[in-house]
């Protein structure tokens, strides 16, 4: 079976005034479809880094990156923003809702930059919404939210667009332990009934746990850990 | 300091943008105060060059003081050891050797000047050649050393003088050319003296006589009275025709004339101040929110509410500090552009004046500075608050934030009525100190700046909806972004509606006026073609006709009948007047009669019988609402009262005008002479081939003036808009401050939103997107701050129509609210605001996703 996600010779350093520090040297690793991975890394190690390379945001000094056979290095600024749109989606650690927009507008808001009409965008979110248990906040603004089910909206929010991959950055990293967990597995579950490939990033073993493989991140180089 | 420092150093532009707006605000008040101090200086100079040390004058009616007055004085025992006593002979000349700016012909006895003033040198040696030439030449002049030198001009030669071309200078005196010859130079004792000396010609009683054509006649007698003089026995041994003045009541009289212009002009210059004051205010509670998170940890730490309020507060001081630095050399620079045009303005509405060199006061360097220094410790005082109340290890979260500055709407404009209602008790208050009248608008501007939040909630709620639905994401996203940063951005849409009501309030006022002015014109200019002399002044008619010129005109064959118009300044029981005296063949249009006694037509006999029109800003100045009562002038035959028949309207002059009969005129004052013609030509003449024939029959006067009544009236126009060309450019320049201060507030919104561009970013959304995004945002702000300035403007250009106006120069104009003045406001506010967004929306483009994810 043929690679969905894999780089090679991914190098990116950054400069901290005059002092360059080198955040992956040659890391090279391959992930297969519908695999659930975890990359473990100690603060600063460049995980983050990493997964803005793999989805577009970020530029690598050097190497390449492909997904689902597409080279992600060749592409411009605007073809690397439209290919994220449409098919990755991204969690982040502090949820990062928009806080001007209700959480039915947050969850639509993928579906809306692709251009699916209001009514069937609104169908789907409300969907996803009911299944991960917060249909009734569907006109509530994430401010009025608890940690979890911010991250919760932020879930159905990466997934609402049928992404070909998901990319997760510490996404239990500012809940409780029980509600990390709880996140956690509504994330493996969805994950998993939707085919979808799943990378996430976190310095937690705990939170690593339901990957079927994890990598280490260590001197800029990706370590096979189990 | 050091934590303020870097906190400023980190963010240069914003450091910069506040700068640069408390500069801005600065400088043009001190640009505006130097003009004014200069223009003032200037009058003071050429009255200390005139008066000198005189206490007090004899002055006489139209045509001047008979010199046989003065023998009088120096040689009746009565008067001649009791007083000092100095003829005067006073003119305006232009020359092109001296740049055809105006100066003022002195006429002086070299003998008697000498206890007035020291024109004469303080050496010996030049005193005694510079009075010899002027006693033994004939048409002899003397000019101040660095004049002659600034103009590369040199004497005749010396021992013996030799009269030549080198040394001949040619002056155009009343509208005649006439030649003198500069004998000798003066050389100024101390820099008074040469300041005083810059715009004159000095010569003697006859020369002077000569050149003005005013043979056995002076302009006034100058009197060094003691203290225990009588006075009262001097006024009385005067013949009739004459009057003793006291030089300080006359030279307070033509310095009022400019009062009401001068404060217009600085109010128009704190306006400026005001709105970056706004600015400032602005950037201060926002670099105070982005802080909130480092005042929670100091306050933490151990530091005290009065540190953390000095610490912003010592943040605004270095802004002032450095913004009125900076203010204060561009306000000497601005003051340079704007002396000219005061001057100008001066010069057409008001007396000849001549402004040579800025006067840069140290009280206007001072006060500029003072007042943005403190205005910045005063705008920055409530957000050094704000920082100060920041619980210790607690940082307000943003919507907390935007939750406090939303109830925070409704409160001020609770406050921003209340403000509305007190300035408009202030406008009712019937004064005509303008001090006064301008705090109410100022209370009424900042009243109604205060509810433009709630306008801009209000209209974005009601936007919110149509915009989605026609515009998706975007559509739906900025107006609600807009009410989100209303804690950042409320105080910059709020200036910004300030400055673009101030420029709606100003054009229709200006529109409003020029309407008004367009049919008086019409009502008052009947004739086909008019004859007038090259004046000093292009709205006064200052130079009499050659009466040939009138000859020539009147025996025109077209000519079927002509009005001849003389204007003189006379003295009345209030001091000096203009008076205007014309033919009444034809009777004035009735539409121009504002308040009579009478009918229209019974007011029009009363003035052929020797009753006079008030025009509206005299009847304003005197108080005279209604005709009735009478007025005293003083002619040759001494003081005579005139009727007062009625007020008519009059845009030509702030001061006020009489009109009177010219056959009461020319019997009361002797004066045949006249300024002006109005031709009335046969129906069928052409009038381009009759003025093209009058022009060729009146080459051999050049300063004669003949032009079609569409050509002069186009005339006054230019002069009308030239006038407001200040106006326009102190506008032009609160408008800037305005765009500067949303320009910060957007970069600096920018900055605090990074990380949500970023998350944006992230989900896909491309930078075109996002640019039109921030596009969305800074237009929904202009649309807001331009449809607040709607209203706001009307009421100002209302406040300025019949208030100030009304109460600085007496005029009653028609207010004429074109649609143009405002559609062109509120482009301009979208605009602004559009052109302030495109470098925080360029900056976006180049952000990168990844530093602002990072950054979090």
């Amino acid at each position: 079976m043929s690679a969905f996600l894999r780089f090679h010779d991914l190098t990116k350093s950054y400069y901290e005034g005059d002092v360059r520090r080198v955040v992956l040297q040659n890391a090279h690793a391959e992930f297969q479809p519908g695999e659930m991975t975890a990359i473990l890394g100690k603060s600063g190690s460049g995980k983050s880094t990493l997964l803005n390379l793999i989805s577009g945001i970020d530029v690598p000094d050097g190497g390449q990156i492909w997904v689902d056979g597409q080279d992600l290095t060749a592409l411009s600024e605007r073809d690397r923003t439209l290919f994220r749109r449409a098919h990755i989606g991204f969690i982040f650690q502090f949820f990062n809702l928009i806080p001007t927009l209700t959480v039915g507008e947050n969850v639509s808001l993928p579906l809306e930059l692709n251009r699916i009409p209001r009514p069937q965008a609104y169908k789907k979110a409300q969907d996803l919404l009911e299944d991960i248990g917060l249909l009734d906040r569907w006109e509530t603004f994430p401010e009025k939210l608890s940690g979890g089910e911010q991250q919760r909206v932020a879930l159905a929010r990466a997934l609402v667009h049928d992404p070909l991959l998901i990319l997760a950055d510490e996404p239990t990293g500012n809940l409780d332990e029980e509600t990390g967990a709880q996140v956690m597995s509504l994330l493996a579950r969805l994950a998993r009934e939707q085919n979808r490939t799943l990378l996430l990033v976190t310095h937690s073993l705990e939170a690593a746990s339901p990957a079927a493989r994890v990598l280490r991140l260590s001197h800029g180089q990706l370590l096979e850990e189990r | 300091m050091v934590l303020s420092l870097r906190s400023l150093l980190r963010h240069p532009l914003q450091f910069a943008i506040m700068t640069l707006g408390i500069a801005l605000g600065v400088a043009v008040m001190v640009g505006i105060d130097i003009a004014n101090a200069s223009a003032a200086r200037a009058f003071d100079l050429s009255a200390s060059a005139v008066t000198g040390r005189a206490t007090h004058a004899i002055v006489g009616s139209a045509q001047g003081v008979d010199e046989s007055i003065y023998v009088r004085l120096r040689t009746d025992p009565q008067w001649r050891s009791r007083l000092e006593s100095a003829p005067l002979v006073i003119a305006y000349a232009v020359s092109p050797q001296l740049g055809e700016v105006p100066f003022t012909l002195l006429g002086i006895d070299p003998f008697a000047e000498a206890p007035f003033s020291s024109y004469l040198g303080a050496q010996e040696q030049t005193r005694l050649e510079g009075v010899a030439s002027l006693l033994t030449v004939p048409g002899s002049v003397l000019l101040s050393a660095p004049t002659a030198a600034r103009y590369g001009l040199q004497p005749c030669a010396q021992r013996p003088i030799a009269l030549d071309d080198s040394c001949r200078l040619t002056l155009s005196i009343n509208g005649e050319t006439k030649y003198a010859y500069l004998t000798g130079l003066l050389e100024p004792s101390d820099d008074f003296a040469r300041r005083s000396l810059d715009s004159i010609i000095l010569t003697d009683i006859a020369t002077a006589q000569s050149l003005t054509g005013t043979g056995g006649k002076l302009t006034q007698i100058d009197l060094v009275l003691p203290e225990e003089f009588d006075s009262t026995a001097l006024s009385a041994a005067l013949p009739a025709g004459t009057l003793l003045v006291t030089s300080e009541t006359r030279n307070s009289q033509v310095s009022e004339m400019t009062a009401a212009f001068r404060i217009n002009l600085t109010a128009l210059s704190l306006l400026a101040l005001v709105v970056g004051v706004f600015l400032i205010y602005n950037a201060m509670t926002f670099s105070v929110v982005q802080r909130r998170a480092l005042f929670g940890t100091l306050r933490s730490i151990g530091y005290t509410r009065e540190q953390v309020f000095g610490m912003v507060l010592g943040e605004a001081a270095l802004i002032g500090a450095l913004g009125a630095g900076l203010g204060l050399g561009l306000g000497v620079l601005l003051g340079q552009g704007a002396v000219q045009m005061v001057t100008q303005t001066i010069n057409d509405l008001f007396f000849v004046l001549n402004v040579r060199g800025i006067q840069i006061p140290l009280s206007s360097l001072l006060k500029g500075g003072l007042v943005g220094f403190f205005a910045s410790l005063f705008a920055a005082a409530p957000p050094a608050w704000e920082a100060a109340s920041v619980p210790p290890r607690q940082a307000l979260s943003r919507a907390g934030l935007e939750s406090k500055a939303g109830s925070a709407v409704s409160l001020v404009a609770g406050l921003g009525i209340f403000a509305a209602l007190i300035g408009a008790v202030i406008l009712a208050i019937p004064t005509r100190n303008l001090v006064i009248s301008f705090s109410g608008t100022f209370a009424v501007m900042i009243g109604l700046a205060l509810l433009t939040p709630l306008v801009t909630v209000t209209l974005m709620r009601l936007l919110g909806e149509p915009l989605g639905k026609g515009f998706g994401l975007l559509g739906r996203l900025a107006p609600r972004n807009v009410i989100r940063s209303q804690s950042r951005t409320a105080v910059a849409v709020a200036a910004l509606m300030i400055a673009v009501s101030v420029t709606i309030g100003v054009q229709v006022m200006i529109a409003s006026f020029r309407t008004t002015v367009t049919i008086w014109l019409e009502q008052t200019m009947r004739g086909d073609l008019y004859v007038a002399a090259q004046g000093l002044s292009a709205t006064r008619l200052d130079t009499p006709l050659d009466p040939q010129v009138i000859d020539l005109a009147q025996g025109h064959p077209q000519t079927q009948s002509s009005i001849g118009i003389r204007v003189v300044t006379v003295e009345s029981e209030h001091g000096p007047v203009e008076l205007l005296a014309a033919s009444t063949e034809r009777p004035m249009d009735t539409r121009l009669f504002l308040s009579v006694q009478d009918s229209p037509q019974q007011t029009w006999q009363m003035l052929k019988d020797g009753a006079i029109l008030l025009s509206e800003p005299l009847a304003n100045r005197l108080g005279i609402s209604v005709p009735g009562g009478s007025l005293a002038l003083l002619t040759p035959r001494g003081w005579q009262s005139f009727p007062i028949a009625g007020i008519y309207a009059d845009y030509a002059s702030t001061r006020g005008t009489i009109r009177m009969s010219l056959d009461v005129y020319r019997d009361l004052w002797n004066d045949d002479r006249l300024n002006g013609l109005a031709l009335f030509l046969a129906p069928d003449a052409d009038v381009d081939a009759v003025t093209a024939d009058l022009r060729a029959q009146l080459t051999d006067f050049p300063n004669i003036h003949v032009n079609p009544n569409d050509a002069l009236r186009e005339g006054a126009m230019v002069v009308f808009d030239r006038t407001f060309a200040i106006t326009t450019a102190m506008q032009l320049v609160t408008t800037l401050v305005a765009f500067i201060g949303v320009l910060s507030s957007l970069l600096a919104l920018q900055l605090e939103k990074a990380r949500e561009m970023g998350i944006l970013r992230a989900l896909g959304l491309n930078l075109a997107e996002m640019r039109r995004l921030t596009l969305w945002e800074t237009g929904l702000l202009g649309a807001s701050a331009g449809l607040s300035a709607l209203p706001t403007g009307y009421i100002l250009a209302w406040i300025l129509i019949f208030v100030i106006n009304q109460r600085s120069f007496g005029w009653t104009l028609q207010m004429q609210a074109d649609p143009a003045p405002f559609v062109q406001a509120f482009l301009l506010a979208v605009s602004a605001a559009l052109l302030s967004g495109l470098y925080p929306a360029w900056r976006l483009s180049r952000m990168q996703a990844a530093e602002a994810l990072r950054g979090e």
